[in-house]
């Protein structure tokens, strides 16, 4: 208690007194409001929807942990438009496979579009997670990693078996049907 | 004799089908020849280009694909850098949702003043399995392609660039030097096909 008390008063300036007897100077209360401020200010941030940032090798790994799934992930960005159309496909495909299938989204925005993805994935709703592709290093490398088959161009989707596996991919924009049945081959 | 008729007959529609099914062709294979109209209505042809260049650089663009216009300023500048060295730069939009006229305004107010074509029906980009844009192929003069890829790998900053594998590649050529990186990835956007 006495630790606590002398690091607010440490940060506000105010002196604890006694009980409901405290001495508020107007730098005190000027940093009691600050410090209030800032506390509120995290309070009402609302959390993130993006999953967090992954590299090549942070990809492999979450895939990795959904074994026993099949597991499509599929690479969007905000200024794709058909990213952006085929995306609700996959919203409703995660909702038709329940729990056999994991769809994992992955961003490649630039990192400066980060407030953007927030605001498109808000307005989407997902009922999957969504990372952010890690900024920094060869595109290459990540287009690499993930297939050597792929190109680059957005949209793109893995099909991963339910042992981990990678099955196929899937280049360009793909309509809820054509998902559904490279799905539903997996969970036969 | 019937037969032969209608072998010759099968022959020449698998023929024609072929380009609507062919792969990228890899570096140091035939560059696939094509015939397209300018923006300005004139005729272009490859196989009759590339003999008086050093190397003509096919590169697949894009009006509203984000990728593709964060390099409208470099297309722009190494066309005219290397028109001196006997490179001619040339754009291809195979977009369907983006019409001749949107093209035409594209490329004046981006002051590209190099020859720009419309794919109608994508078949040039059926030709090569171009998959997004940007998108380049550098052709020699003797119709091979010696690069294929990207212009450089950071879209977001030119001055910020580590690896400008377009330019190395001209730069190998135009030397007759060795091309270190002939293939390279970037994202971009898909083309819209027909």
């Amino acid at each position: 208690m006495h630790d606590q008390e002398s690091l607010i008063g440490k940060v506000t300036g105010v002196r604890w007194k006694g009980p409901f007897t405290f001495h508020l100077s107007p730098r005190a209360t000027i940093r009691t409001f600050a410090l209030l401020f800032c506390l509120s200010a995290v309070a009402a941030t609302p959390a993130s929807r993006i999953a967090g940032e992954v590299d090549a090798r942070g990809l492999v790994d979450a895939v990795g942990g959904y074994k026993g799934r099949v597991v499509l992930v599929n690479f969007w960005a905000t200024w794709c438009v058909p990213c952006r159309e085929e995306f609700p496909s996959l919203v409703r495909l995660q909702r038709a496979h329940g729990s056999r299938l994991q769809v994992v989204g992955v961003s490649t925005d630039f990192a400066r579009e980060r407030p953007g993805v927030e605001k498109f994935l808000a307005e989407q709703q997902p009922n999957f997670p969504n990372y952010h592709k890690r900024a920094g290093g060869d595109d290459e490398d990540f287009i690499e990693a993930v297939d050597p088959k792929w190109g680059g161009e957005l949209p793109f989707s893995v099909l991963y078996g339910r042992d981990g596996r990678k099955v196929r991919v899937l280049s360009g924009q793909q309509s809820y049907a054509d998902f559904d049945r490279e799905v539903r081959k997996l969970l036969r | 004799m019937r037969s032969l008729r209608i072998t010759l007959v099968a022959m020449a529609v698998l023929a024609l089908s072929l380009p609507a099914c062919a792969e990228t062709p890899a570096v140091g294979s035939a560059a696939p020849d094509f015939q397209l109209s300018t923006l300005d209505g004139k005729p272009f042809t490859l196989s009759k280009t590339v003999g008086g260049h050093n190397a003509v650089v096919l590169m697949f663009i894009a009006t509203k694909c984000p990728y593709s216009n964060a390099y409208n300023d470099r297309m722009r500048d190494m066309a005219a850098a290397y028109a001196s060295k006997g490179v001619l730069f040339v754009g291809i939009n195979s977009n369907k949702t983006e019409p001749l006229a949107e093209a035409r305004e594209h490329a004046k107010s981006n002051r590209h003043t190099f020859p720009i074509m419309k794919d109608p029906d994508n078949k040039v980009a059926d030709l090569y399995d171009a998959k997004r844009t940007p998108e380049v192929f550098v052709v020699d003069k003797t119709g091979v392609v010696r690069y294929h890829g990207r212009i450089d790998e950071n879209h977001e900053d030119p001055k910020g660039v580590t690896s400008p594998d377009l330019k190395n590649a001209l730069d190998a050529m135009i030397g007759g030097k060795t091309i270190e990186r002939a293939e390279t990835k970037a994202f971009g956007c898909t083309i819209k096909r027909v």
